[in-house]
């Protein structure tokens, strides 16, 4: 049947709609309100997967928002764990991004990037805040290639080092003596696999871009435009790495193994040492309650004397049709009162000023959490955070599969970082 | 007077009809896939990552790929998964569709029990092959209680990448089982009968009446499974990680999809160009399928 061109002439525009309606958003189209304008307005708050154990704290925050700004309605959302990157860039890139939004310095830096993000120092508003925060807080939403801040400093985070007593006392090794350096940390796990005749690992993991800062290696030059962790103690620290795999000092799948699934090889008391979190405690008294008797907190293995430190912050949309509001509540959330008052909740720390001096974070109350809390606490003061923002998601890949062709005996160390390092370079200069 | 005024009316009426009824459909399909696929198609000769429009770069990104070492390792993987699970999937099936098809006493139960990993979630069946497959896992502990040293079944490239295909293989049974029943019922049984008179055996019969009968039905699966098993992402990616096995060996070409197109710092430029290689070989090796049916076909 042939069409005529009425009937083309009716269907096209109807197409060429349904094509428009489901075409991407351009991103963010510019425009926004002013940072020093009135505060009010309806604004949305986004959080990273809070809102299964914090829905009445955060109900309480917003509740108490509204009171002191009557003129303003917040929503909040809360996303899932997993895939919260790809819901920033969906929402970025549809120009529907939250005005307030929960972001981690490496997440902030393509936001930040891509003109999605407030630049904190750069309006009065926000930045007269600055000095409520530890400056080694505020730099650390500071991007590198951007000028200025990007986020409002909400809670930080160290990750002790979990071991287990009775696989230490079943090699040989002193529980109360805990490998606190690399050399350390190489011996006893050198002594665990000889004893065990490799039965017990003690790591799961292979060696992450944070190993290789603790160890001290340099991972990025001064303006990080390009990274160096090929550099001699780099080559050094996979090459140590490299004997410990073959002596069976890391578990069998370590080369595939996810932080979760490392974690729950710890948990199964499958390898004797690993990495984690304060939030872990809970998790191991629950499902693990054999383990937790025998359960060892020490500091992650440091050659530098600054231990690793996790950032998360507030940003605030570029765009927001209620800047101000958007400032005021970033700032609220993020306020002394407020962070001291969350880190009660849970085994996170405020990362305002002052806050890490009082009691409840300089005296040890006699129990686990509280002894964790303290040293935690501690360790923040000098922290820093070693991932270098500017390292994607692909980079980071990069790096273990070319660890892991070190360790399988493919490549050599050397070659194996080089690799790594020249690839990353590429991609970092692609942009 | 009245048919003059009336006839172009009803000329337009009875071709826009058809385009009326056809139009939600239409509207579907341009929204949900001929616009993605014409803006994967653009964005493949450009530079656009996830949060900044490109610029047009020409043949940039293929030739990114001829260096690309993972590209290398997800096309051999993809075809490897399409030579090796293809034939599985096209020839167990139809046997155990010819097992459960008898009228015997607790078969329904046999045919559920095959059909059930088909409607379990793939998350679930790969978390639970990758505990029975841990290095301490049930396999192994059978193994080690027989006396056997324990499999890297999860920490050796090649292993990894069978026991993600033989978890395929698994999943897809029920499925193309029910696909051959349906087929064979089809077959009249008088065939059978004068093949067993002429003093044919079960193989005899199985080769000279059963296939021939059902080999349009095995094109099909045939075409259905390599086009899923070349774009296999899900096993793979439950089973081996994100990082794609030991040193990213056992990436499939979806997962490098996944890996450089997702993200903030996504290259999807670059993504979209290997979506477009990934269509490309589908539509070859459906085309190689379809082919093969056609010069099979009786003449």
């Amino acid at each position: 049947m042939p069409i005529s061109r009425r009937t083309t002439a009716a269907i096209l525009p109807l197409l060429l709609s349904s094509m428009a309606l489901t075409g991407c958003g351009g991103g963010d189209d510019g425009g926004g309100s002013r940072a020093d304008g009135k505060i009010e307005g309806k604004i949305r708050f986004q959080t990273w997967n809070l809102r299964a154990n914090f829905k009445d704290y955060f109900n309480g925050l917003i509740d108490a928002f509204e009171k002191k700004y009557p003129d303003v309605k917040v929503t909040w959302l809360d996303q899932p764990a997993e895939n919260y990157a790809e819901k920033l860039s969906a929402d970025a890139g549809s120009g529907n991004l939250p005005d307030v939004v929960n972001v981690s310095p490496d997440l902030a830096h393509p936001l930040a990037k891509a003109g999605v993000l407030m630049n904190l120092d750069r309006e009065k508003a926000s930045s007269r805040y600055r000095s409520e925060y530890t400056p080694e807080a505020w730099r650390g939403n500071a991007l590198p290639g951007l000028d200025g801040t990007y986020a409002f400093p909400w809670y930080l985070n160290t990750g002790p080092m979990f071991y287990n007593k009775a696989l230490f006392r079943k090699a040989g090794l002193d529980p109360a003596d805990p490998p606190r350096s690399y050399d350390e940390l190489f011996s006893a796990a050198d002594t665990m696999a000889r004893a065990t005749d490799g039965e017990v690992a003690t790591l799961a993991g292979t060696p992450s871009v944070e190993d290789f800062g603790r160890y001290g290696v340099q991972l990025m030059n001064g303006d990080a435009t390009a990274f160096t962790y090929n550099e001699r103690k780099g080559v050094e620290l996979l090459t140590r790495y490299k004997k410990l795999y073959d002596k069976g000092g890391l578990d069998g799948q370590a080369l595939t193994n996810t932080p979760e699934k490392a974690g729950q090889k710890f948990l199964e008391q499958k390898v004797a040492m690993n990495p984690g979190s304060a939030h872990d405690l809970e998790t191991f008294k629950r499902d693990a309650p054999s383990l937790y008797k025998n359960l060892g907190i020490t500091e992650a293995p440091n050659n530098t004397g600054k231990p690793n430190m996790y950032v998360m912050g507030l940003a605030v949309k570029e765009n927001s049709e209620h800047k101000a509001a958007a400032i005021a509540f970033a700032h609220f959330v993020t306020d002394g009162r407020n962070q001291e008052s969350f880190a009660h909740q849970v085994a996170i720390f405020p990362s305002t000023r002052g806050s890490l001096d009082k009691p409840y974070w300089t005296h040890d109350d006699g129990t686990d959490e509280g002894r964790v809390r303290v040293a935690s606490a501690k360790l923040l003061k000098g922290a820093v955070n070693y991932t270098p923002v500017v390292m994607s998601d692909e980079m980071k890949t990069v790096l273990q599969n070319e660890v892991a062709k070190a360790l399988q005996g493919k490549k050599s160390p050397k070659e194996a970082l080089d690799d790594a390092v020249a690839q990353s370079n590429k991609l970092l200069q692609q942009g | 007077m009245r048919r003059h005024s009336t006839a172009p009316a009803s000329r337009t009426h009875r071709a826009a009809s058809p385009w009326l009824f056809l139009l939600p459909g239409l509207a579907v399909v341009t929204a949900f896939t001929l616009y993605p696929f014409l803006t994967t198609v653009h964005q493949a000769f450009t530079d656009t990552r996830t949060l900044t429009g490109g610029s047009w770069v020409g043949l940039e990104n293929f030739r990114t790929m001829l260096d690309d070492e993972q590209f290398t390792v997800g096309l051999r993987n993809s075809l490897l998964y399409v030579v090796m699970v293809v034939p599985c999937t096209v020839l167990l099936p139809l046997l155990l569709a010819l097992l459960v098809r008898r009228q015997i006493p607790g078969v329904t139960f046999f045919r559920a029990a095959f059909y059930t990993p088909v409607v379990a979630s793939v998350v679930v069946v790969s978390l639970i092959w990758a505990w029975m497959l841990d290095d301490r896992g049930l396999v192994n502990g059978i193994l080690t209680f027989l006396g056997a040293s324990p499999v890297a079944f999860l920490g050796d490239q090649w292993l990894l990448l069978f026991s993600a295909m033989a978890l395929t293989v698994w999943k897809g049974l029920g499925y193309y089982m029910i696909i051959y029943l349906a087929a064979l019922a089809n077959v009249p049984p008088e065939l059978h009968e004068a093949a067993a008179v002429d003093g044919a055996g079960a193989v005899r019969r199985f080769l000279s009446v059963t296939v021939p009968a059902v080999r349009s039905t095995m094109v099909l699966v045939g075409a259905l499974s390599s086009v899923a098993a070349f774009k296999v992402f899900s096993e793979v990616y439950l089973l081996a990680g994100p990082t794609g096995g030991p040193a990213g060996q056992d990436t499939t070409l979806v997962m490098l999809v996944q890996r450089v197109g997702t993200g903030l710092n996504g290259r999807v430029g670059y993504a979209s160009a290997l979506s477009l290689v990934v269509f490309a070989i589908t539509l070859v090796l459906m085309l190689l399928v379809l082919r093969a049916d056609r010069r099979e076909e009786p003449t």
